[in-house]
């Protein structure tokens, strides 16, 4: 592992701010309204609130046991074994998620801005790049994320503000959209959609005290909750219920519809270079991420030689499905489903476990 | 020594993958203008493209070659995307929607059943952008595109651009953008308003009562400029055009709708002293309207709308002296105000009886008296809540100024 511990709260939160928040601008919005109509903006509130407090509990478990990162906690409190299975599917879970996202992310880049292009180089491009990206080391991928991250804002604020005029807030009604019994199972089935808050744990002794991780961590998925709610608040304000379940890109769609004056139309070429820009720092995110869970969990201390070969598998196992709406509509969905109860359970198990083994005492 | 070839033809690699999608713009033929109409045969229909020619009127080609500013090819086929491929057999450069504007459609495919399939194609392909308005026409599509003739604004782009801009500011036409189509079409609760033209003069129609805005497409004496006339709506239900209402009336859904934008417009009504004459005045609306819906499941829900509007006084022929009159001042006012809310009662009367849903979109505002969708469709507010509404719509007049005249000419006097 090449950190020196120099990054700082900063960079830590950039990391988890931009890794969250881009969720609005791919088909997570679209994914959600299926069942919640338009009261599924409220979800990622939920979500939030069933998800946090694990997330806390697994802060404490990491201030408590100083100088291990998530796999290694796992290992102290579980026992070897049982934290290497833990870590492995950790593993998994970081690396199908990068999976079916890069094929969504692809998808949309194709669409809608190289339609003539085969997905295949368009995939290869985009993972080759984010895997140059991830290889300089953590710290660097720090330093980027917090110089790009008041761009990457900028640009999202831009789209705010333009798009403003044509949101009519009395869309939102009926408040709870198809139901709030239907709105509050999606909130906890889907609450793995901050799952991405748990993968970043693995770099908790990446900063220069754990203090500052922890920091970073809190305040930016605080933010990023923040963002989602707004951007999803104007998707359902701007299209409406019937139609935000039909719009597989709703982020482009939206800044499709952006004009600045009479003279600058069809400007939505400016926004996807940031959108684009903040879709390569996700997956060098996850790139990395996933190649250190593997190492955590196979003693493989340099594990950055691993970037490389899971780059390429990303590339296979993403051409494989047949297209993107069922990538995303059902092996996604499937994917949530299962994470969300795994992220939820596992910190307060962990937890149960080393105050049974008295470990928390001290 | 290897390293620097690996390198070179790796960034090979990167920066040629892009010429995939590369297209030179002299390859492309901009379409601004999609017409689309009813053939004999049901699933086929007629497209016709209006390609603009970018040579004309650009200042970067200094000898402007003498070629009209747009090509109009007509095909058939299914929908508007492989119809392109087809008119290629006559356009030499690859077609390209990205830069349309408008999509034309003729009455009679607007009225047919089937006018939601063809136009439910454009949401799928991301060439088409969902703000491209939305036109209907008495005539076929591609006879109104032929006859159409700009003569001073000769660019296509520009003409339909600066056209439907200006005429909506009046509130003459309605924004009418594919994607609010699709938005009240699918929320299945309003009427949706499309743009209403047409270049066929009716001369049986044609009147001329001096106000200005009583007029459908087509009924509006002129004489000179170009034949196509914009004017007033073609009205939408349940993604089928029902009927067309005249300018006026379209204003009148402007005023109501704050989901519609129009600057500021100038009405004519009769002089309330000499009835004969008319007084101009210049409505403008700064605030949206006040919609206050209260819903009773068992009993008729009453909707009280309330709009505030200033007037100016642009002319007053009839010279009867306004300002300075206390009195003629408050008839005036109470004129101006009556003829409102007589006008928007007979337009409401006709939307709840004859079209049974409303075309101000204010199924918005009864949404929040419901928890969830489901309780929402079920109360059906096209069918049900609606058109057994008891709605009161008030007018008030806000501030009403008398330009930069304090008071206009002494007949007698000058007369003297």
């Amino acid at each position: 592992m090449q950190s020196h511990g120099f990054l700082r709260t900063k960079e830590i939160a950039s990391i988890v701010l931009i890794f969250v928040a881009i969720k609005f601008a791919d088909s997570t919005p679209t994914l959600l309204s299926q069942k919640a109509q338009n009261g599924f903006w409220i979800i990622p509130a939920i979500s939030f609130i069933v998800i946090f407090p694990s997330f806390l509990v697994m802060l404490y478990l990491l201030k408590k046991y100083e100088d291990k990162h998530v796999v290694q906690l796992c290992e102290a409190i579980t026992g070897k074994w049982l934290g290497k299975l833990i870590g492995l599917v950790f593993f998994l879970f970081a690396f199908s998620s990068m999976v079916f996202d890069a094929r969504n992310y692809i998808e949309q880049v194709k669409m809608l801005y190289f339609p003539e292009s085969p997905t295949d180089y368009i995939f290869f491009i985009f993972i080759i790049v984010a895997f140059f990206g991830a290889k300089r080391g953590f710290e660097v991928i720090g330093y980027t994320s917090r110089i790009a991250l008041p761009v990457i804002k900028f640009s999202a604020l831009l789209v705010i503000l333009l798009i403003w005029e044509e949101v009519v807030t009395e869309r939102v009604f009926p408040v709870f959209g198809s139901g709030l019994s239907i709105i509050a199972t999606e909130g906890i089935i889907k609450a793995s959609i901050f799952a991405e808050l748990f993968f970043v744990l693995i770099a908790y002794k990446a900063t220069k005290e754990t203090k500052m991780f922890r920091k970073g961590a809190i305040i930016a998925s605080i933010i990023a909750l923040a963002e989602l709610l707004l951007f999803y608040f104007i998707y359902i304000t701007v299209f409406d219920y019937n139609s935000i379940e039909k719009i597989a890109f709703p982020f482009h769609d939206i800044i499709q519809r952006i004009e600045f004056g009479e003279f600058f139309t069809n400007i939505e070429t400016i926004f996807m270079v940031f959108w684009l820009f903040a879709a390569y720092l996700k997956f060098i995110y996850f790139l990395y991420f996933s190649a250190w869970f593997f190492g955590a969990v196979f003693n493989i201390d340099n594990f950055e030689p691993l970037l490389l070969p899971l780059a390429f598998l990303v590339i296979l196992i993403g051409l494989l499905p047949y297209n993107s709406a069922q990538t995303q509509l059902v092996y996604h969905e499937q994917l949530y489903t299962l994470m969300s109860p795994f992220f939820i359970f596992l910190p307060f198990l962990l937890w149960f476990v080393a105050w049974l083994k008295g470990d928390l005492r001290t | 020594m290897r390293y620097p070839i690996l390198f070179v033809v790796l960034s090979f690699l990167f920066l040629l993958v892009g010429c995939y999608d590369r297209i030179e713009l002299e390859k492309q033929s901009y379409v601004v203008v999609i017409g689309v109409d009813k053939t004999d045969e049901r699933g086929v229909y007629e497209f016709t493209y209006k390609i603009s020619n970018p040579e004309v009127g650009s200042a970067s080609v200094p000898n402007t070659p003498d070629e009209p500013a747009a090509e109009i090819v007509t095909v058939q086929g299914s929908d508007i995307l492989s119809a392109t491929y087809t008119a290629n057999s006559i356009v030499s450069k690859r077609i390209t929607l990205d830069q349309t504007k408008v999509i034309v459609t003729s009455e009679e495919l607007a009225r047919s059943e089937d006018f939601m399939r063809v136009i439910q194609s454009t949401s799928r392909s991301p060439q088409i952008r969902g703000d491209i308005q939305l036109v209907v026409t008495k005539e076929k599509a591609v006879d109104f595109l032929n006859n159409n003739e700009p003569l001073v604004e000769t660019r296509p782009h520009k003409y339909y651009q600066f056209m439907l801009t200006r005429a909506i500011e009046t509130g003459i036409i309605p924004k009418a953008t594919l994607h609010r189509f699709f938005q009240i079409t699918e929320g299945d609760a309003d009427l949706f308003l499309g743009i209403y033209a047409t270049t066929e003069m009716d001369n049986n129609e044609q009147h001329n009562e001096g106000i200005e805005d009583k007029y459908i497409a087509g009924e509006i004496p002129q004489q000179g400029g170009s034949p196509t006339q914009f004017m007033g709506s073609a009205v939408f239900k349940e993604g089928q055009m029902i009927d067309t209402i005249d300018g006026e009336e379209t204003r009148l859904v402007h005023m109501l709708d704050k989901t519609l934008r129009m600057e500021e417009y100038i009405a004519t009504i009769p002089d309330p002293i000499l009835p004969e004459f008319f007084v101009s005045y210049d409505y403008s609306q700064k605030k949206e309207p006040v919609i206050n819906i209260d819903y009773y499941p068992n009993k008729p829900t009453e909707i009280n709308v309330h709009v505030k509007f200033q007037a100016e006084i642009i002319a007053v022929p009839s010279l009867i002296p306004y300002t300075q009159n206390l009195e003629y001042r408050k008839k005036l006012e109470e004129e101006i105000v009556k003829r409102l809310e007589d006008k928007t009662e007979a337009f409401i009367k006709k939307t709840q009886t004859e079209y049974k849903s409303d075309p101000f979109y204010w199924s918005l505002y009864i949404r929040k008296h419901f928890k969830d969708i489901k309780e929402y469709e079920k109360a059906d507010w096209h069918k049900n809540i609606y058109p057994n509404a008891k709605i009161n719509v008030t007018y008030e007049l806000d501030t009403l100024e008398f330009g930069k005249m304090i008071d206009d000419s002494d007949l007698n006097e000058v007369r003297d």
